[in-house]
């Protein structure tokens, strides 16, 4: 790399700058989602993801205790307090308010508005407020006040708990062990079933092998959708019924094509000549599958079992048709997650925080075998 | 000899009711609808009940891709032993596959002398089976009104407004709001996949305040073509709040993009963005934390017009149980729902309306939904969702997008007859 980088200068920076350019372009949503889940509902709704990490002007009605807190001070009535502590914000600069939705920035900090018989209100840029009257106040809502100020970022942690702990952290617990006993098996069995298959279509003469892989290729393209209801009528007719058992079958049966065709152009691009030698010298072809292959196929292996692994961990639809029965006592991350968003779905905080959740573990995974998956992606394609 | 009759006839029914207790111990009854997280925990409270009258267990699942799912599920002959359908073109459709299970005649019976209107809650609920035979397969559980109008009684006061009891004043309110420099209405008919349904609750609503009930019922069998002169009508009714940009928070063009989940905020921003939002009766789901309806939101009528005689209309729409995998324990748990504490429990929890005429109204949790309830029990006709009552692919297809359509500039004409041609297309 030294030597091309002295040759030429401008490619390399080129590529540089547009592998960062991609990069960032990758993490912007991904950005965004995550900052998305540090909000509550109303904040993503009322302003972009972009304005939220800086102070920004906002306008906010925050009401006015009501007439249930007041207090007499001689003849007077009053009722005070701070808006921003109200309501649990962080502290603001206020720089206008009023009383009213069509006059929303009548008065400025430290003026005192005369509401007529309802009183008489002051709001100081810090948000203290001192509301009084001649009588005693009444009605069972406080006086609105809207407030144009500049807040700090105001983030919560409230999303994570929301996730995590609702209904005691029980449903979101159960559903991590759950997805793990879906998706540990649902990605050694594969595995397991395709390294034979592969290691046979690669390196076994027998009669229609071109066939079988080409079958096995044209498989790939059939859509799993059109396998549901037969595969459930099928898994209901042995007796299999909705459970572990019937779910782990539909995602190995589901992942077989591609695994032996991964790890089949793997296999078929490791030196001949070892195979041969060991031939020749007797061992059988399970030795030669044990003893050279499994160890030289390994990228392959690690690559496949990380894809297996990230979409079993991320299916939703085959674990509901397969899984989830209607007794409801087996559930899946995704699934709880989309309980989460509510029955009409609009929980879009729920669905950033979720989001976040339920990757931390295939990212864990990435990160672990990080130099695997580049490695299986260019097997085949590179020899 | 009178009381000793008496204590016999109670004993008798003692007896009955503990017989059916026993009957069901330890048989699982499960359920799957499309309620999730605050609304599941809800109906599970209402299944308690019949838990402890009857031993039962009752499971239930939730589930967003429901309409899917109980398809599979009904195929694959893994259904659960009750479906809870949103709507019901699916049931009909599950009902003409022979996936549904008729319910007992008494059921039909008392639906007709116990809810309003009653008649018109077992038409609804009955479909054609495998051979075409009408039958009653579905016990409404739940209804949800759409004529409302949401403000801000605050705002309205800020501002001198006073509530419109005609569509007259309503239309003389939306210029004078917009003749005061502000923005009457918020309007969103963004819904992902399902964009567009808001208009279509707009234009049914229109149909009813425009024609008589028959036309509308015309209308939604397709007896009546899409493209009448009296559904364009309808439709330009809609867009004579939809499609002026003075008229609509963000313009009209915002209309197809904003969400409806997001619209009703405008209501509440400060300074208010619109005035009125024209939304069913859930809607207060999705006003900011911390909003009380009543005090912070309040709905009025969507009024019809003084002039066109036609009575207080009410559109409605509502959820219903159908038996997908028959048990002694489904036509139970049916027969429970005939109970006024299923329909109490959930009304004490909120967003909850229900036709029953024998529940105690004390049991709301709000004013405000007893005063839905009583607009839905005082109506002079009430009409069931239109789209939900045509076939999928026109009320959960073309009509949405049509709408979506109209809403970004096609004309009215152009638009019911694309509707009227994918009617077409299905027969």
């Amino acid at each position: 790399m030294d030597n091309i980088a002295g040759r030429k200068p401008a490619v390399v920076w080129a590529t540089q700058i547009s592998a960062a350019v991609l990069v960032i372009l990758w993490l912007l949503p991904t950005v965004g989602l995550l900052i998305s889940s540090f909000r509550s509902a109303d904040q993503i709704a009322g302003s972009g993801w972009w304005q939220s990490i800086f102070p920004q002007e906002q306008n906010i009605m925050i009401r006015a205790k009501s007439a249930a807190d007041q207090t007499q001070e001689g003849a007077l009535y009053v009722i005070e307090g701070n808006l921003f502590e109200q309501e649990g914000l962080d502290q603001g600069e206020i720089s206008a308010w009023g009383t009213s939705s069509r006059a929303i920035a009548a008065y400025t900090s430290g003026q005192t508005a005369d509401l007529g018989n309802k009183g008489r209100l002051s709001v100081q840029a810090n948000g203290d407020y001192r509301f009084e009257n001649n009588s005693e106040f009444s009605g069972k809502r406080g006086q609105r006040v809207f407030l144009t100020s500049v807040s700090p970022p105001n983030f919560t942690l409230d999303n994570y708990k929301n996730v995590l702990f609702s209904d005691g952290g029980d449903g979101m617990a159960k559903a991590f062990f759950n997805t793990l006993t879906v998706t540990i098996p649902a990605t050694i069995i594969p595995i397991l079933i395709a390294a034979f298959a592969a290691y046979a279509l690669a390196w076994m003469d027998f009669k229609g092998r071109a066939l079988l892989i080409a079958f096995v290729v044209g498989l790939l393209v059939v859509p799993l959708q059109l396998a549901l209801i037969p595969l459930l009528k099928f898994h209901n007719s042995i007796g299999i019924g909705k459970g572990y058992l019937g779910v782990w079958m539909a995602h190995t049966g589901f992942g077989l094509p591609l695994a032996i065709y991964l790890l089949r152009n793997y296999m078929v691009g490791l030196p001949k000549d070892i195979i041969e030698n060991a031939r020749v010298d007797g061992a059988t072809e399970f030795q030669i599958f044990i003893k050279i292959i499994l160890p030289l196929s390994f990228p392959a292996l690690a690559s496949f079992a990380i894809f297996q692994f990230l979409w079993t961990w991320n299916d939703l639809l085959v674990g509901l048709v397969f899984l989830i029965d209607s007794t409801g006592d087996t559930t899946i991350m995704t699934r709880q997650i989309t309980e989460l968003l509510g029955s009409r779905g609009g929980n879009w905080e729920i669905l950033a925080t979720a989001a976040f959740v339920s990757i931390s573990v295939p990212l864990a995974v990435f990160f672990f075998m990080q130099k695997y998956l580049v490695r299986g992606l260019l097997a085949g394609s590179v020899k | 000899m009178k009381k000793s009759l008496m204590t016999g006839v109670a004993a008798l029914a003692l007896i009955s009711s503990g017989a059916t207790a026993q009957d069901l111990k330890g048989e699982v009854i499960t359920v799957s609808g499309t309620w999730l997280s605050s609304e599941a925990e809800i109906i599970e409270s209402v299944f308690d009940l019949f838990e402890e009258k009857t031993g039962a267990t009752v499971k239930y699942v939730g589930s967003d891709s429901f309409e899917q799912q109980i398809q599979i599920d009904a195929e694959a002959g893994s259904a659960p032993n009750i479906a809870v359908f949103p709507q019901p073109g699916l049931a009909a459709g599950m009902a003409s596959k022979g996936f549904l299970t008729p319910l007992k005649p008494q059921v039909s019976d008392w639906v007709k002398d116990n809810y309003a209107a009653g008649q018109s809650w077992v038409d609804l609920g009955s479909y054609a089976d495998a051979n075409g035979d009408k039958q009653h397969y579905g016990m409404f559980f739940r209804v949800d009104l759409k004529s409302l109008v949401w403000y801000s009684p605050e705002n309205f006061e800020d501002a001198g407004y006073e509530i419109p009891e005609s569509m007259e004043e309503l239309k003389a309110l939306t210029d004078q709001i917009v003749a005061d420099g502000e923005t009457p209405w918020c309007i969103g008919l963004g819904s992902g996949a399902a964009t567009g349904w808001p208009a279509t609750d707009w234009v049914e609503d229109m149909m009813l305040r425009t024609q008589a009930p028959e036309v509308y019922d015309a209308w939604v069998d397709n007896s009546m073509p899409f493209n009448d002169p009296k559904v364009i009508e309808a439709v330009e009714e809609f867009g004579w709040f939809a499609r002026n940009s003075d008229y609509v928070s963000g313009g009209a063009g915002a209309v197809a993009t904003t969400d409806f989940r997001d619209s009703p905020k405008g209501l509440f921003a400060s300074p208010p963005q619109c005035y009125m939002h024209r939304q069913a009766s859930f809607i207060p789901a999705f006003f900011p934390e911390g909003t009380v309806v009543g005090e912070d939101a309040d709905f009025f009528y969507f009024p019809s017009y003084e002039s066109k005689e036609l009575g207080n209309p009410v559109l409605g729409a509502g959820t219903l149980f159908a038996i997908t995998n028959e048990s002694e324990g489904a036509h139970a748990l049916i027969e429970f729902l005939q109970d006024p504490k299923a329909h109490e429990t959930w009304m004490a929890q909120g967003a909850f309306l229900t036709p029953h005429k024998g529940v105690d109204l004390s049991a709301f949790e709000t004013d405000a939904e007893r005063a839905m309830n009583n607009i839905l029990l005082g109506a002079t006709t009430f009409r069931f969702d239109g789209s939900d009552l045509m076939p999928g692919g026109v009320g959960a297809g073309s009509f949405w997008t049509g709408m979506v359509d109209y809403t970004s500039g096609k004309s009215a004409e152009e638009v019911t007859a694309d509707i009227q041609a994918s009617w077409d297309s299905l027969k």
